[in-house]
């Protein structure tokens, strides 16, 4: 370690090497922890409670080498969001805020054989039509509407369900993590309350920072990786970032408040009752876990059947079919998930619920858990920016497994705080100023709603792309640049 | 009793108070409802439901009535708005319990424009006796 540190009010950060810093042990904490940023970063980071949460993370039992924080992280509830925990999976612990209220909040992408010619002077009638046929905001209700039965299969089977009803073809399965399923679902534990919730709303984006964007590259930095992950320059893409809806939220809170009553002893050690664990090997670990993966299928299928309903608004507004314009998925991922994998500790094989929360996980070439159509490659890694600056994908890069558990950033992390977002800017003129200026198209349900993902409340997506990439944990490909924007 | 709006990065918080624990629940409850839409609600739109909820605490009892009203809005596709809460009962016949029974007027989310907040939270939470009343704070992920 060098003698550089950081200062940071009540925390002094070491330099362990470039964007690598380092809160040494002390106290209570099990581990160290480790922020990953550079110093232009840190000094947004250490304005709110990031540091301190990162920290507080490291008491959590069994967590392993260091809890770590993305260079995108910011101030979450319990566990920052942007950080990675792995913790022991059969001496540690499962905890349900550290992987956040929207379980399998993630993003996909999808692929055309469009250019930006094709769309120009079609902005306007595509993100209308796209507006009026994907729901979003709150009781938009869902492209599909069923009952508890529906929903039942939907946590059993995930995006299977979706292809054997007509809202996905088998392709779309490959192009996913898992295909689409999570084997470990248990739809029995997963309460009527989240069913009842989720019943009305599969397929819906929601509100907050969910959307969906039509975009176009604008950088392809790595031609052979574009290549492989069918990206050139001037093409349009699609993306969607929603999550598991009620679904998910009611899941995480059922679990929180029946390890507060069942767990109390573990929950008063901890410096935040958000940190909620259940202990390894326990009956409320296990029924968690079965939980936790049946939202993330219900998460998947929420993401496909806005994906397969974006096809058929193409195929209105193109007139032509979505095979035609080729309009395939190029891959999802998740950033609020826990999952079992085997990592390598001192020398040792482990497995490991490793949390990532506000996280991506970046699973470089050869591994065998990326999907085989980029096993050669690595995994791609999709990275939101805000509604004014680009998006990013990346690959899993070759030190992901030693420095991140596998982990990037999420995307670019908020600055401002949504009532302060409110005071500087009005909905109307940043729609305004994004459509006339920069060609970008939005549609909203609420005006708030566009004044709080005003660009300049965001994080600059750009610096904490070019920190993943110098620290080699997910790799820079391809950069694209908003063209339509939904969101509720 | 009054609610306030506060600065969280993410996240959205309420700062409420109140003469009396009642009054301070359902303040914070209407501060949940504020943080939810754009515009004042339609004062003339909406019946009234009742919302009953039990606890083993005090913080819990919050918890679970920001969670169950969270919950209701999704499944009767309603804004809760104008909170009462009328009674709010504390039993010790060996292990605390805590009931809270209270209402709410349903503004249908057809008729307004509202936003998604996903949940309460824990983080940072405090119930507190301060003076002759109390102070509620409480962190909403959004």
């Amino acid at each position: 370690m060098s003698d550089v540190t950081f200062d940071a009010d009540d925390v002094t950060l070491e330099r362990v090497s470039e964007f690598v810093w380092e809160i040494p042990r002390e106290g209570e904490m099990r581990v160290p922890a480790r922020v990953l940023a550079s110093e232009a970063l840190l000094e947004e980071i250490k304005e709110d409670k990031t540091l301190e949460q990162i920290r507080n993370t490291t008491h959590l039992p069994g967590i392993t080498k260091y809890a770590i924080c993305m260079p995108d992280g910011h101030q979450g509830y319990g566990f920052p969001v942007g950080g990675v925990g792995a913790m022991d999976a059969e001496d540690g612990c499962i905890s349900p805020g550290s992987v956040g209220y929207d379980i399998n909040c993630g993003v996909r992408m999808m692929r055309t054989n469009l250019t930006y010619d094709d769309l120009n002077g079609r902005e306007r009638e595509l993100v209308d039509s796209l507006f009026a046929n994907v729901p979003s905001g709150l009781g938009g209700g869902g492209i599909v509407e069923s009952g508890v039965d529906t929903v039942d299969e939907i946590l059993a089977r995930g995006v299977d369900w979706a292809l054997e009803n007509g809202h996905a073809v088998e392709d779309d399965l490959l192009h996913c993590e898992d295909e689409g399923m999570r084997e470990e679902a248990d739809p029995d534990a997963v309460s009527q309350k989240a069913k009842d919730r989720g019943k009305n709303q599969i397929g819906s984006l929601g509100s907050g920072n969910h959307f969906l964007e039509v975009q176009r590259v604008t950088d392809v930095f790595d031609d052979e990786i574009g290549e492989a992950f069918g990206l050139e320059e001037d093409q349009i893409v699609v993306l969607i970032h929603c999550g598991s809806r009620g679904l998910g939220h009611q899941t995480c809170n059922d679990y929180l408040r029946k390890i507060e009553r069942q767990h109390k002893g573990l929950l008063d050690r901890l410096p935040d009752k958000e940190l909620a664990a259940a202990p390894a090997g326990s009956q409320l670990a296990r029924e968690y876990y079965g939980a936790m993966n049946a939202a993330i299928n219900f998460a998947w299928v929420n993401r496909q059947l806005i994906m397969h309903r974006t096809r058929r608004v193409f195929e209105r507004v193109f007139d032509r079919s979505w095979e035609e314009m080729e309009m395939e998925l190029l891959y999802d991922v998740a950033h609020n998930i826990a999952k079992k994998e085997v990592h390598d500790v001192d020398g040792e094989q482990r497995e490991l619920y490793v949390h990532r929360k506000g996280a991506t996980r970046a699973f470089p070439a050869g591994h065998p858990e990326v999907p085989r159509a980029y096993r050669t490659v690595g995994q791609p890694v999709i990275i939101p920016g805000s509604m004014g600056a680009g998006s990013y994908v990346l690959r899993g890069g070759e030190r992901s497994m030693d420095l991140t558990f596998g982990s990037t950033a999420h995307g670019a992390g908020r600055l401002m705080s949504r009532t302060q977002a409110k005071n500087e800017y009005w909905g109307g003129d940043v729609q305004d100023e994004l459509e006339g200026q920069q060609g970008i198209y939005v549609k909203a349900q609420s005006g708030a709603t566009v004044a709080e993902e005003a660009p300049g409340v965001y994080k600059d997506v750009d610096e904490v792309v070019r920190v993943s990439d110098a620290l080699g944990i997910g790799d820079k490909v391809a950069r694209t640049f908003p063209v339509c924007n939904i969101k509720g | 009793m009054e609610y306030e709006l506060r600065d969280h990065t993410a996240d959205v918080a309420v700062a409420a108070t109140g003469d009396t624990l009642e009054a301070v629940f359902a303040a914070t409850a209407d501060g949940l409802a504020a943080a939810s839409r754009d515009d004042e609600p339609p004062s003339d739109v909406g019946d009234r439901f009742s919302v009953s909820v039990t606890a083993e605490g005090r913080e819990a009892l919050l918890f679970d009535y920001l969670d169950e009203l969270i919950y209701l809005r999704d499944v009767r596709s309603e804004l809760p708005v104008d909170n009462r809460v009328e009674r709010i009962r504390r039993d010790d016949d060996g292990d605390e319990r805590w009931t809270l029974e209270a209402s709410a007027r349903g503004i249908p989310l057809s008729e307004i424009v509202a936003r998604d907040v996903k949940a309460v939270t824990y983080s940072e939470m405090r119930v507190e006796r301060v003076g002759g009343g109390w102070e509620v704070y409480v962190v909403f992920d959004v």
